[in-house]
């Protein structure tokens, strides 16, 4: 009897919040609902050359920015609550499909989560990133970007300077953008 | 006398730096309220700057702070604010910047009260041990063409009250500044549907 009243306890407080949860998501509909992503780039007034980071990704294995240097280098800031940056993530996903080789990656810098966390989460999505994610746990290499709010995505040349930027989402398998990239990965 | 003098060039350079800002032509304001919550939402638009305020009621708030493992006293603080969503764009073809500290709210005795910015939290939770730093709109911004924001924007006042936000910004480097009239602070909680 005891454990019954606990367990109805339980199963109560479950439902409980859970409906607190949904009501709160839909009541807040209106803040998830966003802006339609556009697909500037904004070429920086004079290029400036990327600070330096190494970072860990899901499996431990670290990366260096430096290592990537001959490479165009999609880099993101972003977390799994942020909704714009949900939001791009799929066409980052195409963009990388599509251009990822010799001369262009896509790095994605989650921001003060942990891997099972992000791996739940991109478990979720409708396209499964196939680039890399690594993980800023103390923010410390934002800060380094200057990284003000999220999402903010830098376009790093193949001498590892930034040459363009955006702040919030973007649909990054534009033609302008895969353009701009193009262009990077020519010179 | 030196102190005097300050006296006397201060209230001159106020009025100066107000002179700096041109008033933008009337906002856009489109008011839309959410047919499920109940809550509100607004949108001004003017000279290449868009803001969009959410009402956001305080167990969101709560919950948003909590999942991130503020301390309580910080929880309850914030959510004891009028918490609004904050979407900002730049819509022109120019460099846009804004300043949070130079925008503040009116409430509807007339009192102005400057906006808490993100630093101002930041500082308080670095001495609460909170490093989590990302849920506010950024104080400050330079923004590119296509370049938008969000983030919480906090308001120091009770429940359901109404105010206008005063703000502003520059279009490379011109000064824009516009008043956002007929914002309310969201309720305590959802009403009964």
């Amino acid at each position: 009897m005891h454990l019954n009243n606990y367990l109805n306890n339980k199963f109560l407080q479950f439902t409980a919040i859970a409906a607190l949860f949904t009501l709160l998501v839909n009541a807040h509909a209106a803040w998830e609902v966003q802006p339609k992503l556009g697909y500037t780039l904004t070429p920086l007034p004079k290029p400036v050359p990327a600070p330096q980071f190494t970072l860990a990704d899901m499996d431990e294995e670290k990366h260096s920015l430096e290592d990537l240097r001959g490479k165009v280098v999609l880099l993101n800031f972003w977390a799994t609550w942020c909704p714009p940056c949900r939001r791009e993530m799929p066409s980052m996903e195409r963009l990388y499909q599509k251009l990822s080789g010799e001369n262009f990656t896509v790095i994605a810098i989650n921001q003060m989560e942990d891997a099972d966390h992000v791996f739940a989460y991109t478990g979720q999505l409708d396209v499964d990133p196939t680039f890399t994610i690594l993980f800023d746990k103390d923010s410390k290499v934002s800060n380094s970007f200057d990284v003000k709010g999220l999402p903010t995505t830098y376009l790093i040349d193949k001498q590892g300077n930034i040459r363009y930027r955006a702040i919030g989402g973007r649909e990054f398998d534009h033609p302008e953008v895969e353009k701009q990239i193009m262009q990077l990965m020519q010179e | 006398m030196k102190i005097r003098a300050i006296y006397l060039l201060l209230p001159l350079l106020a009025l100066s730096t107000g002179l700096l800002y041109n008033s933008a032509d009337a906002a856009k304001i489109t008011a839309q309220k959410n047919a499920d919550s109940g809550l509100y939402s607004w949108v001004a638009e003017s000279e290449g700057f868009s803001i969009e305020l959410i009402q956001l009621i305080p167990d969101f708030v709560r919950a948003i702070y909590m999942k991130h493992d503020f301390p309580q006293e910080e929880v309850d603080e914030i959510a004891g604010y009028c918490v609004f969503g904050t979407i900002i764009k730049n819509t022109s073809d120019k460099t846009l910047g804004y300043d949070v500290a130079e925008w503040y709210y009116t409430d509807k005795k007339g009192n102005k009260h400057s906006v808490k910015t993100k630093t101002q939290w930041l500082e308080q939770w670095r001495k609460a041990g909170v490093t989590f730093s990302w849920t506010l709109l950024p104080d400050k911004g330079t923004f590119y063409v296509g370049d938008w924001q969000q983030g919480f924007t906090t308001i120091k006042l009770p429940r359901e009250s109404e105010f206008s936000l005063t703000y502003k910004w520059t279009l490379d480097n011109k000064a824009y500044t516009d008043t956002f009239e007929g914002l309310r602070c969201a309720p305590e909680q959802l009403s009964e549907q």
